[in-house]
């Protein structure tokens, strides 16, 4: 029997996309179904900006048309998904979260859209997130995105829309971007998956930059097999992002059955163990670990001491170069910001090049630390975030000392920058709750290309952990 | 080296034709001295051993 109702909305997009393909769910059926769950539920989560329902429901009736004739498009074939609003796609708005591209409507795809397309999967709608892919947003111009566990909290950023919209089932799979965490701690706070992939594996044409060097498209999904599918289908060399990589694309989803036994797994204890990290995370990701050994990986503690500078050097390097691209609007329309953004970039802006140098090279040194420990284990293990997701009104606090900003803005970053900083592919995958009912995010770190470990480990981590199953409960006041 | 003030912040933005409004300057201020210390810190690392190359070229072990 097929899944109907709610069970359909949770199913995955790759279990969806077989029921397609035996003829067992109709794709308007599906559409229908998340357009019904985001009228109810978006009003209150505000993970998007556009829904394309009219293009979406005639694209649906064309897969359905083209199903029955036997014509299928790809493995997404009838698939909705959404792509966060910093991610170009002809004729539909895109926002990039500002109120200064409230008219931007791209002419093209961006290659990610396209590829999605080609594959048969059909555009639902473009996903919120902080202005400019940069975080730290007081006022979302389009909306506050709330945490579909307790909307009172964070949902995480920069691909906040991204995380909701997986984790609340209000469409297939998703696509974020993540620079320094923007996948990985939205997927955290959420209770989804989330991969960042190696940097240059995923084509960032039509994609709004936060910072070129560690800019990299990644799916936000249900579940790992999800993220294999997708990531499958997005990765590749594009002739329109020449930093792309040449390296063939290996079978992602084939990869899964490879399991965790006898992976080499290294567990980053200045993040596991640090004073930042709660004790209900600790709790959680310690049993992770102890769980991938009982897998049949082997498991062990790693000290990386460069990791508690990444936190600050990543912000330097990543709002320099921020703060560069947005020189010109920063001057000429500053009142249309976001305060929260406008402050960053400005205070960015005025960090001496000198001292710009030297986060580029310690950036270096944290990259060949990072990468060095990945020459002797296959993965290093950490939690995405030290604490889950905090409280909406906590963002929105003045900064009132130097030590405040560096607590707010450094500290949990040293928790996700450091794959950024070193270019490799890493995700997060749920390891369990708070006593509160908060998700907790097990991050798991690959070698350069080393997607298919990554997943492989995180699918029987998933598996054996059965937390996927849980959802949370939605309510549908607006 | 002394912290920067909010007075220093605003003529230090105002040369750079950067945009302050309202209290920006006091909390421009804190989040520019927790940079300039957090990266102040990182002189205690052997910095000269690295080229500050954003990324390895593929490829290259």
């Amino acid at each position: 029997m097929s899944p109907a109702g709610d069970d359909l909305a949770f199913a995955g997009a790759a279990r969806q996309a077989a029921l397609v393909r035996e003829k067992r769910l109709s794709p308007v059926e599906l559409v229908t179904t998340y357009l019904e769950r985001i009228d109810r539920f978006d009003g209150r989560l505000r993970a998007f900006i556009t829904v394309c329902r009219e293009s979406a429901l005639a694209e649906a009736a064309r897969a359905e048309a083209d199903a029955a004739k036997g014509a299928w498009r790809g493995p997404l074939h009838g698939i909705p998904f959404a792509v966060k609003d910093q991610v170009d796609t002809a004729g539909v708005l895109t926002t990039s979260g500002s109120a200064l591209l409230r008219a931007n409507v791209p002419s093209a795809d961006s290659t990610v859209v396209e590829r999605l397309k080609a594959a048969g999967a059909i555009l639902l709608g473009k996903l919120n997130l902080t202005e400019f892919a940069l975080g730290g947003t007081i006022r979302f111009p389009y909306g506050q995105p709330r945490n579909p566990w307790n909307p009172e909290h964070d949902p995480g950023g920069s691909s906040s829309g991204s995380g909701i919209a997986a984790a609340a089932a209000l469409c297939s799979a998703t696509l974020g971007e993540d620079t320094g965490g923007s996948v990985r701690s939205p997927a955290s706070y959420c209770g989804a998956v989330g991969l960042r992939p190696t940097w240059g594996r995923v084509s960032r044409h039509g994609c709004f930059p936060a910072a070129w060097s560690m800019d990299q498209i990644g799916p936000l999904t249900r579940t790992v097999e999800d993220a294999a599918l997708v990531l499958g289908i997005i990765a590749g060399y594009d002739v329109r992002d020449p930093l792309t990589s040449r390296s063939a694309v290996p079978d992602y989803r084939g990869a899964l059955a490879g399991g965790a036994k006898g992976l080499r797994i290294g567990v980053v204890t200045e993040l596991v163990d640090g004073a930042d990290t709660q004790a209900e995370v600790r709790s959680a990701v310690r049993d992770a670990a102890r769980g991938l050994a009982g897998l049949g990986a082997s498991v062990e503690d790693i000290s990386l001491p460069l990791i508690p500078f990444a936190g600050a050097v990543f912000m330097a390097l990543c709002d320099s170069e921020a703060a560069g691209h947005h020189k010109r609007w920063l001057s000429e329309r500053a009142d249309e910001y976001d305060q929260g953004t406008r402050r960053r970039l400005v205070a960015a802006g005025l960090i001496p090049a000198a001292a710009i140098h030297r986060a580029a090279r310690a950036r270096a040194l944290i990259r060949e630390q990072v990468l060095a420990a990945l020459a002797k284990y296959d993965l290093l293990l950490a939690p995405t975030s030290p604490h889950p997701a905090p409280a909406i009104a906590s963002h929105t606090a003045p900064v009132t000392s130097k030590e405040d900003a560096a607590a707010r803005f450094f500290g949990r970053r040293s928790y996700t920058t450091p794959a950024s900083l070193a270019g490799v592919p890493a995700i997060s995958v749920p390891c369990g709750f708070t006593a509160a009912g908060l998700p907790i995010g097990l991050q798991l770190i690959g070698r350069p290309l080393g997607e298919s470990s990554v997943l492989a480990a995180a699918h029987t981590w998933e598996i054996a952990a059965g937390l996927s199953t849980r959802r949370p409960a939605l309510t549908g006041s607006a | 080296m002394a912290d920067l003030a909010p007075e220093d912040v605003s003529r230090l933005a105002a040369s750079l034709s950067l945009p302050l409004t309202g209290d920006d300057a006091a909390e421009i201020a804190h989040r520019l001295n927790a940079f300039l210390d957090a990266l102040a810190a990182l002189d205690a690392l052997p910095l000269e051993q690295v080229e500050p190359w954003p990324t390895r070229p593929e490829g290259i072990a």
